[in-house]
This record gives C-alpha cells, sequence and structure tokens, in this order.
C-alpha cells in the first residue's frame, strides 16, 4: 500500500491545495497573532522599563496615588537626601497662539533631575526649570509647534504660560501631547499624580522605611512596581489574546468545513480507484488506512507550512510597522512555544478531525464499483430525517434565544445563536438548493450559461451545501456585527442626544456683544445659530450664574430638544454647574437677583451646555424679566473638521470674552472608537471569509476536473470559451450570492436579537437598526469574491480542447 | 484491391495534407500523415481502422474539434484551419452535430433539453418549424415518450438516439459519430445505426462515423480506412467481401 499512498500523494498534491491553504491561513492567523501581541508586549514592558528609569524607588498604587502624599513623600525624600520627582498627568486645554490644539489635550511630566527622565529628546534640549516643556513629536508634527514656541496650558485662572524647549521621541506608555515639570503641571486643578519616584543616595532600603513612615501609599523598589504593572498590562493582553483565539476558532471551523467538503469531493471522484485497489485485493482496512495516512500528510505538511507562514507573516508585520511607525512600540518578537505548538497540533488535529467522515465512507466503496461504468452524476438528495432534526436544532436555538431575550443574559444569546446556526447548518442541503434554483432563475433571464449554471449548481445539493457553510459563517457573523453595532450606536446616539444636545455653547460673563451671533454665524461648519436670553442671578454656593430660557431658535438646534425644556418653575443644573455648587444641591432653593427671588425645583441633568442653568417658565420672570442673550449656541454642520472649527471659535469666544464648551470633539472621538471597534471586527471576519473563498475556488475546480467531457461536450455543441468561463463564474456566483443572503437574513436576525437581550440591558428602548448600505456591501462583496475565486478553474476549463475533454476519465 | 476510386464533384468535407503529431523529436507520434479525403454529401461514411491508426483523430480534425499541425481541413466550403477558437465553435454549432461513444447528453438536462441545447446555445428562438423538424425526429427515433427523462433515467440505445435527435434537430450539415455503439448490446447498436442510416436516406443527411466494428460499417454507404495515420483505401459502396479483405489486410499488417 505504501507505493499507492506514495503516488496518491504525488498525483492529487494540486487537488489538496485549497484544504492546504484553509488549514495554512487558519494556523498562520494565530502564530502571527502570538508574534504581533509579544512584539507589542515586550515593547510596553521596555516602555515600563524607561518609564521609571533612574529610580531605586517607586511610591504609589498601580492605578496612582492620592494627590495629599505627594508633599510629605517629597519632603521625606529630601530629608534622606533622595532625589524625587513626580509622574502625573492631566488632561486640559493648551492653546497654541491662540488656537486650542483640541477639547482635551493630555499633558505629563518630564523630570528636571537627568537621571529620572524617562523621555528622549530628538530636538531641541530638555526642559531645565519650571515654565519649560517637551512637546512630543507626533503632537508637534499635527500642531505645527516648533521649538521657541510659547503654549497656554490650562483654563481661565489656572493657567500656565509654557516654553516648548525640545521635541520628545514618541511614546505608548505614559505618553502625552505636551510634558511639563510637575511645578508647572500640579498648577492645574485636575492634575493627577501618577506616582512619585525616588532615587536613593545611599541605601535604598532606609529610605523605603522613612517613606513607609509618612504615607499610607506602598513603597516598592522599582523593580517590583514595573513587574506588578508589567503583570497587569499582561493581562490585559491576554484578554486580547482571548478574543483573537476566538475569531482563530471561528477561522478554523470555517476550514474544517472546507477541508471535510475538500476530501468528500477528493474521496467520490476517486471512488473507482479505491473500488479498483479492492478487486486486486486490497482490504478495508488497507484501503481505509491508506487514505487516513493521506490525511494525515496533509495535515502534517499544511500546519508546518502554517507555521512557516505565521512567523514569516507576524515578523514580517513587525518589521513594517517599526518602519513605517515613529513610535516603535513593538519589541522583539518573542513567540510562545505554547501558541506555536498550539497552532500546529490544533492544525493537525482539525484536518484529521474534518477528514475523518469522508474516509469512513471510503469503506462503504464495493469492489464491483470499479466495474460499473463511470457513474458521473450521483444526486444526492437530503434525506427527510435531516429535515426533521434540523428544523428541531433551529427550534431548540430559537427557544433559547428567547430566553436570553427575555432574561438579558449572555451565555443563553451565545448557546442559542450556535446552536440555531447548526440548524441552518444541517437545513443546508434542502435550504441552499432550493436557493439556488431561485437564485438561478432571477438570473436566468441573463442567457444560457447561467441557466446551465444553475442548473450545474443544485446538482450536488450536499455539496452545494457545504461550500456555502463556509461562507455562511463569516456572512453571519459579519452581519450580526454590523448590525449590532448599528442597533448599539442608534442607542448611543440617542444617549449623545441627551448627554451633548448643544453641539458648541458660547456662554459669557455679561450681556453678549451685539456682533456675537453675526461673527459665529460666519464660520465655516456653523450649520445654525442662535442667542440664548436669560439672565444672570445669584445660585446658592455657586455665585451669580447664567440663568437661561432658550428659545425656539435655540431650541431647534439642539440635538434633542426635550432635554433643554425644563418645567415651570424648574432649574435644569448640568453636572459642570453642580460640581461648583460648594454647599450640595437641595431639592429646592432660591435664586436672588437684584433683590428680587424666587423658589424653584432643581433637576440635576447629565448634559453638557456650558457653565449656565436653564429655567423653565416663570423663574426668569419673577426674577423681574428682562431677559438679555447670555449665550450663543451653535449647531455644527454634518462633516466638519470639528477640530479645526472648534480652534475658531476659541478664537473668536476669547476676543469676545465668552467661555466655550464643545461636545463635538467628543462625539467624534466615540464614533470613530465604534467605527474602530466595528472595522477591527470586520477585519478579522475577514480571514474566515478568505478562508471560504479558498473552499468555492475549491469546489468549482474540483468540479471542473469532474465535468472535464462535460464541458468538452459542451464546446463541441457550441459552447464558445468565453461562455464556458461564463458559466463557471456564474456557478461560483450563484454559490456565494446565496450564501451571502441567507447569512445576512440569519445574521440581521442575530443581530436584532443579540442587541434586544444586550444592550437592552444597558440602554433603555433601543432601536432596531438594519444597516441597508452596510449589508449590500457585504453581499456584493461576497458575491464579487465568489466571482474572483472562479477566475483560476474557469481559466483552466477553458484551455482544454474539446478533443483533449472527450477522452477525459 | 480496390483502391480509391474518383474522387465525388461536391464535398461535404475534406482534409488536405492533414498531419497531427503528438510530442516532439524522438518521442514524435505521427496520429496522421499527410492524410487527403473527400468526403460525399448526403452519404453515410464509416472511418475504419485498428486502434491508434488515427481515426478518431481525422473525426476530431475534421469536425474541429483539435487542431491539425499541418495540413488544411474544408467542410461546407469553409477552411477550418483559419478560424480562431470563437468563430470554429460557432461553425461547429451552426453546422456541425455530434453523436459520442459516451457521455453525450448532459445529466442535468432532460432528453428535450439536451435535443434542443445546440439551438439554445446558437440563441436560435423554438419557432413553429423547429417544433416540426421536432416532432419528425422524435418520431423517426421513437423518443415520444421519452422527452421529459432525464439521461440516467434513459438506457443506453435511448440514450444514443437523443444524441442523434439533437444532431438532426439543429439541421447540422455533418453529423460525427465516433463509437456511436461502443457501449450498447447487438439490438441497441443495429437500431442507432439503421436511425443513423435513415437519417441519411430519408433526410438527407451526411454522416461520418467513427467505428472499429465491421458490422457497424456495414451500414455505411463508403468506408475510408485508416491505418498508421494514412488513408489506406477509400472504399465506395463496398461489398461486405471487399470490406473483410481490406480490413484484413491492415491488420494483418498491424498485426
Amino acid at each position: 500500500m505504501r507505493t499507492v499512498l506514495r503516488a496518491s500523494l504525488r498525483t492529487h498534491t494540486r487537488r489538496y491545495v485549497a484544504a492546504f491553504v484553509a488549514v495554512m491561513v487558519a494556523v498562520g492567523f494565530v502564530i502571527a497573532t502570538n508574534a504581533v501581541g509579544s512584539a507589542a508586549k515586550s515593547g510596553l514592558s521596555a516602555e515600563f522599563e524607561r518609564a521609571y528609569r533612574g529610580a531605586d524607588l517607586v511610591v504609589g498604587q498601580d492605578y496612582g496615588l492620592d494627590r495629599s502624599q505627594v508633599e510629605p513623600v517629597e519632603r521625606a525624600a529630601a530629608d534622606q537626601g533622595a532625589a524625587a520627582d513626580v509622574i502625573g498627568s492631566a488632561f486640559t486645554t493648551v492653546t497654541h497662539d491662540g488656537t486650542p490644539l483640541g477639547q482635551d489635550t493630555s499633558v505629563s511630566t518630564v523630570s528636571l533631575d537627568p537621571e529620572l527622565r524617562r523621555q528622549t529628546v530628538v530636538a531641541g534640549r530638555a526642559p531645565a526649570a519650571d515654565g519649560q516643556a517637551l512637546v512630543d513629536q507626533r503632537a508637534a508634527k499635527a500642531d505645527r509647534i516648533r521649538v521657541g514656541d510659547r503654549l497656554v496650558v490650562g483654563t481661565d485662572g489656572d493657567r500656565r504660560t509654557v516654553t516648548v524647549v525640545g521635541v520628545a521621541k514618541a511614546t505608548t506608555y505614559l505618553s502625552a501631547d505636551l510634558y511639563v515639570p510637575w511645578s508647572t503641571l500640579s498648577a492645574l486643578p485636575d492634575a493627577l499624580p501618577d506616582a512619585v519616584v525616588v532615587r536613593t543616595s545611599g541605601d535604598p532600603a532606609a529610605t523605603s522605611a522613612a517613606l513607609s513612615k509618612v504615607t499610607e501609599e506602598p513603597v516598592r523598589t522599582q523593580g517590583e512596581y514595573v513587574d506588578a504593572r508589567v503583570v497587569t498590562l499582561n493581562q490585559g493582553f491576554d484578554a486580547i489574546g482571548i478574543l483573537l483565539l476566538l475569531f482563530a476558532t471561528v477561522a478554523g471551523f470555517v476550514a474544517v468545513l472546507v477541508i471535510a467538503n475538500t476530501f468528500t469531493i477528493l474521496f467520490a471522484q476517486r471512488t473507482r480507484d479505491l473500488a479498483l485497489l479492492r478487486c486486486v485485493g486490497a482490504t478495508r482496512q488497507q484501503v481505509v488506512r491508506s487514505v487516513r495516512v493521506e490525511s494525515v500528510a496533509v495535515a502534517l505538511l499544511a500546519s508546518t507550512l502554517g507555521v512557516v507562514a505565521g512567523v514569516g507573516a507576524g515578523y514580517g508585520i513587525v518589521a513594517t510597522v517599526r518602519a513605517l511607525s515613529d513610535a516603535s512600540t513593538l519589541g522583539p518578537v518573542a513567540l510562545s512555544p505554547l501558541w506555536v505548538g498550539g497552532a500546529f497540533v490544533g492544525g493537525v488535529v482539525v484536518t484529521v478531525a474534518a477528514a475523518w467522515l469522508p474516509t469512513r465512507r471510503v469503506v462503504r466503496v464495493s469492489p464491483l464499483a470499479a466495474l460499473r461504468p463511470h457513474d458521473a452524476d450521483v444526486l444526492s438528495r437530503a434525506g427527510a430525517a435531516r429535515v426533521g432534526l434540523g428544523a428541531a436544532v433551529v427550534a431548540t436555538g430559537a427557544a433559547t434565544l428567547a430566553v436570553a431575550v427575555r432574561t438579558s443574559t449572555l451565555p443563553p444569546l451565545l448557546l442559542g445563536g450556535m446552536v440555531t446556526f447548526t440548524g441552518v447548518l444541517l437545513l443546508g442541503p434542502v435550504l441552499v438548493p432550493a436557493l439556488l434554483r431561485v437564485a438561478g432563475r432571477l438570473l436566468g433571464g441573463t442567457g444560457l450559461a447561467t441557466r446551465l449554471a444553475a442548473a450545474n449548481a443544485v446538482r450536488n445539493p450536499r455539496r452545494s451545501a457545504a461550500t456555502t457553510a463556509s461562507l455562511l459563517v463569516g456572512v453571519t457573523l459579519a452581519t450580526a456585527v454590523l448590525t449590532g453595532m448599528a442597533s448599539a450606536r442608534g442607542a448611543l446616539d440617542d444617549e449623545l442626544e441627551v448627554q451633548y444636545p448643544v453641539d458648541v455653547a458660547l456662554t459669557g460673563s455679561s450681556t453678549l456683544p451685539d456682533d456675537a451671533l453675526d461673527r459665529v454665524g460666519r464660520l465655516d461648519g456653523v450649520d445654525r445659530a442662535s442667542l440664548v436670553p436669560g439672565v444672570r442671578a445669584e445660585l446658592p454656593g455657586a455665585g451669580v450664574v447664567p440663568v437661561l430660557t432658550p428659545g425656539s431658535g435655540a431650541r431647534d438646534l439642539t440635538r434633542d430638544p426635550s432635554t433643554v425644556e425644563p418645567p415651570r418653575l424648574t432649574l435644569l443644573i448640568p453636572g459642570a454647574v453642580a460640581t461648583t455648587m460648594t454647599d450640595g444641591i437641595p431639592e429646592r432653593l432660591r435664586l436672588t437677583r437684584d433683590g428680587r427671588s424666587v423658589e424653584v425645583a432643581t433637576k440635576v441633568v447629565g448634559s453638557e451646555w456650558g457653565s449656565a442653568v436653564l429655567a423653565g417658565p416663570g423663574v426668569v420672570e419673577a426674577l423681574g424679566g428682562g431677559a438679555t442673550p447670555q449665550a450663543l449656541w451653535v449647531r455644527v454642520a454634518d462633516g466638519t473638521d470639528t477640530v479645526r472649527l472648534t480652534g475658531e471659535l476659541g478664537a473668536v469666544a476669547r476676543e469676545l470674552g465668552l467661555g466655550v464648551s464643545s461636545t463635538v470633539d467628543s462625539r467624534a472621538s466615540i464614533e470613530k472608537q465604534l467605527d474602530v471597534l466595528t472595522w477591527a471586527v470586520l477585519g478579522l471576519l475577514g480571514i474566515s471569509v478568505a478562508i471560504a473563498l479558498v473552499g468555492i475556488a475549491n469546489t468549482v475546480g474540483l468540479s471542473v476536473l469532474e465535468r472535464g467531457r462535460e464541458h468538452a461536450l459542451l464546446r463541441a455543441l457550441g459552447l464558445t470559451r468565453g461562455e464556458l468561463r461564463r458559466m463557471l463564474a456564474a456557478e461560483g456566483l450563484l454559490l456565494a450570492l446565496v450564501a451571502a443572503v441567507l447569512g445576512t437574513v440569519v445574521g440581521v436576525a442575530f443581530g436584532w436579537v443579540g442587541t434586544v437581550s444586550v444592550v437592552t440591558a444597558a440602554v433603555q428602548d433601543v432601536p432596531l437598526v438594519t444597516p441597508w448600505s452596510e449589508l449590500a456591501a457585504v453581499v456584493g462583496i461576497a458575491a464579487l469574491a465568489g466571482l474572483l475565486a472562479c477566475v483560476v478553474p474557469a481559466r483552466r476549463a477553458a484551455k482544454v480542447a474539446p478533443a483533449e475533454g472527450l477522452v477525459l476519465d | 484491391m480496390t483502391t480509391t476510386t474518383h474522387a465525388p464533384v461536391a464535398t461535404a468535407a475534406s482534409a488536405r495534407d492533414l498531419t497531427k503529431t503528438y510530442g516532439t523529436g524522438a518521442a514524435a507520434v505521427h496520429a496522421l500523415d499527410g492524410v487527403d479525403v473527400d468526403l460525399a454529401p448526403g452519404r453515410f461514411t464509416a472511418v475504419m481502422g485498428p486502434s491508434g491508426s488515427g481515426k478518431s483523430t481525422l473525426m476530431h480534425c475534421l469536425a474541429g474539434l483539435d487542431r491539425p499541425t499541418r495540413g488544411t481541413v474544408t467542410v461546407d466550403g469553409v477552411d477550418l484551419t483559419r478560424l480562431d477558437d470563437d468563430r470554429l465553435t460557432r461553425f461547429r454549432r451552426d453546422h456541425l452535430g455530434f453523436v459520442f461513444q459516451a457521455f453525450n447528453l448532459l445529466p442535468m438536462l432532460t432528453a428535450r433539453q439536451n435535443i434542443l441545447l445546440p439551438l439554445e446555445l446558437a440563441g436560435r428562438r423554438v419557432d413553429a418549424n423547429v417544433r416540426d423538424d421536432l416532432d419528425t425526429v422524435v418520431s423517426v427515433l421513437g423518443l415520444g415518450d421519452r422527452l421529459e427523462h432525464r439521461p440516467s433515467e434513459l438506457s443506453g440505445g435511448q440514450q444514443q438516439r437523443v444524441a442523434i435527435a439533437r444532431a438532426l434537430v439543429s439541421q447540422a450539415s455533418i453529423v460525427f459519430a465516433d463509437e456511436p455503439t461502443g457501449n450498447l448490446d447487438s439490438a441497441a447498436s443495429a437500431e442507432v445505426l439503421s436511425y443513423l442510416r435513415r437519417s441519411v436516406r430519408e433526410l438527407g443527411r451526411t454522416v461520418v462515423m467513427v467505428t472499429h466494428e465491421i458490422d457497424a460499417a456495414a451500414y455505411a454507404d463508403d468506408v475510408v480506412v485508416l491505418a498508421d495515420g494514412r488513408i489506406r483505401s477509400h472504399l465506395v459502396s463496398p461489398s461486405r467481401a471487399e470490406l473483410v479483405s481490406v480490413l484484413a489486410g491492415s491488420t494483418h499488417r498491424d498485426a
């Protein structure tokens, strides 16, 4: 049998290409993930070491330390003759030439002690005194900040002007746009210390003991501290790693479908060879062992190639990122033997397992099969048992999903989703041919080639179902994610509308100047602007604040007008004002103005419209009336460069002496995060879609081999090369289209169920959104990919001369 | 021994210096070696010869299924060697019909769909004329009640008759049949051969049949005998004795 095995492997290598590729991609994906992950991990670990370089001791919890602890620690360190510095950060407004760099710019610390300084200066010099700053090289490039420029850090009374003396190399850990000494940063009220680093002159242990006496915060050696932080970091990485493994599992599952299908087709095509072996005296065991050894050989070879490809891809990605990115946050690749070994073993096990069922069918080949004339077309039909089982499984899954919806819990959702999908796969041999027939009829009008393709596609229902199943997995997950994200985004939009009703609010400390509306309205990107009338009144504990009564013009430009309409004699107090009310917020309070006062009900809201309160009907009247423009609300046009507009509005506001509260940046950044998340998920699912397409190319390719004589006959009867190619392309297109449409229907349903059961738990009244254009794009891409998958097999089929094809077996 | 008699004035198909070589150098095999042949219209010609004599290659070249290494093939006045693949395909579709030994029909189409396939490929409408032709051919071939069956539900003889019907309905000027009875028992063979002969006699078609069976060749009007890629003789209405003696000569030489 060894001769047969070797000859068979040699002969059929080309037919195993798809199985090879499927296993390779899945194994390679896992290993490349580990390579990139390990590089990121080692890179960050190195950055951690560097962030605390020079320090012997680090004071603080993993998440930072209380501000009140800083001074005692510094004093105690000084007593011990040790150098101490604070690592801290703040998010505040940084203004360059009168233009804010953005809504919240990150500012961190740079040590004045060269030994403790963590930044690498790439231009200029390091700060040597309070009021000097380093700018991050990315921020320097983006905001055109040069050495020697002056920046204003902070808002209102807590402003500090700093001079940029140098540019720092970009980093990832503890990175910021601007670095100033702690003495400068600590002037800002919202500066948060992260840790106090201490460089001892003598015995670290003695210093440590002395420090422990003055603070409750933990005092650790630099090594202990870094290790603890790396562990926290690694837990995060491990979580990401497990998440990526989930996608790898999906890819592996698709690979199983492709491999099982490949082996099924291959063994079906070799029925006669195998029967002939039986005829000349091979026992069943010998035949089965031979094909199983064949599958093991394929498994070992494909997994080995997958490891090689994955290692190559991993190193390649890391090298590319390092070459392209300013911030070389990726360290050396450190492949984990567990991952590599696991991926290899997983690849082998998956391949052999996927081949198990098809090889079992080989046993049933009777020796007589070799003697019968070639039976080109075995129409396999789905049995009633399968339909019944499939329907039962779908029903079970649906019931589990119903439980998930009712209880808003995750486990029944995942379980129900998997069970339902399994049921759909079981029903595949019934569903898929039916859909193929419908799709074929819809496309049938376009010509004979399409009609023949439709007839070909339904010839082997099980094979068609298996082929579409692999693509179905990816499409279902992708459309479920898209639908879920669209619904979640709809819910989030509602939330954002309440939280950020006004895009930009300009609030004055007195009546607004007459030209304010005109000057703001002229800015590019301002859709509408409206003055908000009001009075200035004394709010207990918060001083004099603007009390606004938005008119219809102002209300109409908000994202959600109902949030800016207080009931009669009621005050809406936003968080920005509430935090300044030192005496707390009573349920009722008394507003006073020029000796008049009025008692109002209070309502603290999570909305943002600057430092002003909104008053319901009756309040301003009770305070004497005479409302004048106190604020200016702006609606920003869609698609505006919000960073530029915020800058321009800031400039106008400064000239007019107004405070700016802009929510457009926050909104844009939240939406960007959702976009990134969606694309990341789609990109990862792309791996499994790619494997599925290999499967489609494979099925069509193997069918081409099988139907060589048929194609020759068609060519003899007058089918041109182009028409033959078109026929095969149409077959691939039909398979992909049916998988895409079925997957989309199932995926949208899953997306809705998922939204209802998960998002509803967090947000009330989730709208069920159908992202039509995205879904159409998924179907379009799948169809296009199906067409592309057929290019190679179709070309190969069309090259064969009719006379050659007629003698094919 | 009878040699080639006069060439017919009009030819349905002719070949000049037809050569087909497989492989190169020392491994070169001359399947056809400078064949000149003219096939008369309205006649049933059998191409005979032992295995490897080049009879199938000759048919493939005459039918535009394969390209000769050298020489010309003229069918219906058209030089096939000058046509590109698409034109050649359209020529086959519009002028030629085929009956092969096996695998004649597309398994997923019914008998009727298989018969009408060349018309569909040509984009011709199935009008009243075509339906009349179909009725005639189907009744001549006795396929009336089998039209809605798929090939797997038909016997071997029936499958071959469907293939003949396909060639006849498409109004092919020449029907090429490659061992059409190779897979059939003697009763079915006789049936198929007599249908081929009737289509020549009654419908005025031209049939070229490749066969290695002397009984099959006996149904033909003319017989072309090939050996080693060359025409050994072109017999016009040979008697059985004539045929046997020519073939005996060739088989003897090859044996």
